[in-house]
């Protein structure tokens, strides 16, 4: 809980905060009266030397809308796009009349929930893959792995690009609120604590937002990895993993304190401060040639001796990135599927 | 030559998580630490548990115990150091070293412990770099009295007192070791062996010899005699190489014969230390992070025996097979 104060004993004067607060009533009464949306970008921009930083914006923002009760949307203050997806099977129809059609290759900005009127899903929708890094979901994007073969159906790629905005958080809790059971929905974070902190965002809710958690935080998102006990079984040598920074082992160590930590999480967070090396996913490009790997090798050897029609080589391995991917997204289908039918 | 070690026996219950460190006492009991946040203390005989303690939040780090066998410092993942006597069950300091203290210095959690062998303090590292001697008496335990600066800011991974109690080593993410005297509180030599993490070491029983185990894969044994003038010893005079990973933990034998080291890559190797060739590779469940001889000196004909402990959760006991 915030109290401003004023007058205040201070070196500076203390009417700032006060103006600043009254500012971004003033401008947010102007969006609800003239019915234009605005955006914290807006605000801030409206009266920069006031302000002096976005943070204070923000801030401000989620504070009044909190103690007034409301979503930052009831104060007519949209939140700007930032994520990303790609994936097939998946419709969006718009406020404004517009239709976008998602597609396995190419990404799509996901807008705020509320320009979006409805949206569809196909049946064959199979799996949805939350990923915490842009570059992870952009190389996804261009194996197109939302169609790849091996997998059981076809899936959704999402990526907040690191700590996700309203607009994905939004996206993500309104598809795990609406899909069966069947369709696991699946995060793949880097095995260190900011990555398991991102997943706790979508899971259960950041501190800033959590007068909004009941539309926010997805509880059903499960941690697909990366996990730093599982680097051994994928042939990752140990000198390949990063060594923890000081930021790595404070945020480490304020995580462990949180009550209600699952107990895989304490395991992994354990683990990485014990061994102080980290797993970001790029580490499995450092993937040695394992059992599986040779096997994946052989197997699209003949496939592609039998078949010269395939536009890509579907039966072929593909990046260390994606074999684990594949298996691990078709152990979850699987798993989903059986829980699904007691 | 080859000396073969056998399974004796596995610890009766096995933790719920990995073992991060395991002591043979003097008192021929064994204790272990886990990343399950419980401490045990184990029969060496029947491998039955004798002791042990409600779990802990988080897992345990590092273990140290006198040299009567009677009492265990160990410390947590967020730096609370516990003593355990042994003798009545009970738990006779605890420190918060991760708490502010009053007048706001700087503080850091402790990560690895060492009670000093003639008793009165500990010692611990962490992420300063430096060795901070607390009071282990249980009127002030934990109260900070002084530190042995380093010059050095890299993350402090494993400090143990020498088992005379004069110097007191402490090993760093970096790979440096340094021995520091603890009349004066001065630096009394630093090496520089290694260049990746050194996560553990040994002294061997008389102080002469230290044995780091280190992320390079490698152990180096280093001469620490001091001489009468107070020159110190030659430094690194050996390398045991034959390890596919990390060593993470090493011991060396009473008679100072032989070493025995654990390693990320799930084996457990013997070393003889005067050929500086390995006699024995064992084969283990997961990586193994800490072993431990039996301080008792062997029976004639035989190498003695030791504990491990690993990613499995299992305290193993070995013994060798015999005459050789």
């Amino acid at each position: 809980m915030r109290s401003l104060v004023f007058p205040r004993v201070s070196k500076t004067p203390s009417a700032r905060p006060f103006a600043q607060l009254f500012r971004v009533i003033d401008l947010i009464h102007e969006a609800l009266v003239d019915g234009v949306p605005v955006t914290k970008r807006d605000i801030y921009y409206k009266d920069v030397q006031l302000f002096r930083s976005q943070a204070t914006v923000d801030r401000l923002v989620d504070d009044l809308a909190a103690t007034l009760q409301l979503t930052r949307a009831d104060l007519n203050v949209r939140a700007s796009s930032k994520g990303l997806m790609c994936g097939s099977g998946v419709t969006m129809h718009m406020q404004s009349g517009e239709t976008l059609e998602l597609c396995d290759g190419d990404a799509s900005l996901i807008p705020p929930s509320e320009d979006i009127k409805r949206f569809a899903v196909a049946q064959t929708l199979a799996w949805v893959l939350v990923v915490e890094k842009e570059a992870v979901f952009q190389t996804l994007c261009r194996l197109r792995l939302a169609t790849h073969e091996t997998l059981p159906g076809s899936g959704l790629i999402v990526t907040g690009k690191g700590y996700p905005d309203v607009a994905t958080r939004q996206l993500v809790k309104t598809l795990a609120d609406n899909l069966p059971a069947r369709v696991p929905i699946l995060a793949l974070v880097d095995g260190d604590a900011y990555g398991i902190d991102i997943l706790s965002v979508y899971k259960h809710g950041s501190t800033r937002m959590r007068h909004e958690n009941s539309h926010l935080a997805a509880d059903r998102v499960q941690w697909l990895g990366l996990w730093a006990s599982e680097l051994a079984s994928l042939g990752i040598d140990k000198d390949a993993l990063l060594p923890i920074t000081k930021h790595d082992e404070k945020k480490a160590r304020s995580l462990l304190k949180r009550e209600n930590l699952p107990a895989r999480w304490r395991k992994e967070l354990q683990y990485m401060l014990f061994s102080r090396r980290k797993a970001e996913i790029e580490v499995l490009g450092a993937a040695r040639a394992t059992q599986e790997s040779i096997a994946d090798l052989t197997q699209a050897a003949s496939f592609s001796h039998c078949d010269f029609n395939r536009e890509r080589a579907g039966g072929s391995p593909g990046t260390p990135l994606s074999r684990y991917l594949v298996k691990k997204i078709g152990d979850a289908c699987t798993e989903s599927g059986h829980s699904s039918e007691d | 030559m080859s000396l073969a070690f056998l399974h004796a026996h596995d610890g009766a219950e096995p933790h719920s998580d990995a073992v991060w460190a395991v002591n043979w006492t003097n008192a021929d009991t064994v204790l272990s630490i886990s990343a399950d946040g419980v401490i045990k203390q184990w029969d060496s005989i029947s491998g039955q548990v004798s002791r042990s303690r409600p779990p802990h939040t988080l897992g345990l780090v590092s273990l140290s115990v006198d040299p009567t066998g009677k009492l265990a410092l160990y410390n947590t993942l967020e730096g609370l150091t516990c003593l355990w006597d042994l003798e009545d069950g009970e738990l006779k300091g605890s420190f918060e070293s991760y708490a502010r203290g009053p007048g706001a210095e700087t503080t850091e959690p402790s990560w690895s412990v060492s009670l000093n062998p003639r008793g009165g303090t500990y010692a611990s590292t962490g992420g300063s770099g430096n060795v901070t001697i607390h009071s282990a008496e249980p009127g002030s335990f934990g109260e900070r009295r002084a530190t042995l600066t380093s010059g050095r800011s890299k993350f402090g991974m494993h400090c143990k007192y020498s088992p005379d109690g004069s110097r007191v080593a402490m090993s760093s993410e970096a790979g440096q070791i340094f021995v520091f005297d603890v009349a004066s509180s001065s630096i009394q030599a630093a090496y520089s062996s290694h260049a990746m993490a050194v996560r553990s070491f040994a002294w061997s029983a008389d102080s002469t010899l230290l044995l780091s185990a280190s992320e390079d894969k490698r152990l180096i044994l280093h001469d620490v005699r001091v001489s009468s003038s107070g020159k110190p010893g030659s430094g690194a005079v050996a390398t045991l190489s034959g390890h596919s990973s990390w060593v993470l933990s090493t011991d060396i034998s009473p008679d100072n014969k032989l070493a025995v080291s654990g390693s990320a890559d799930k084996t457990t190797k013997v070393w003889d230390i005067g050929a500086r060739a390995a006699v024995s590779t064992v084969q283990e469940q997961g990586e193994v992070w800490s072993v431990s001889w039996r301080p008792k000196p062997p029976a004639h004909g035989t190498a003695g025996a030791y504990v491990t402990g690993g990613e499995d959760g299992v305290v193993r006991w070995w013994r060798s097979a015999g005459a050789g």
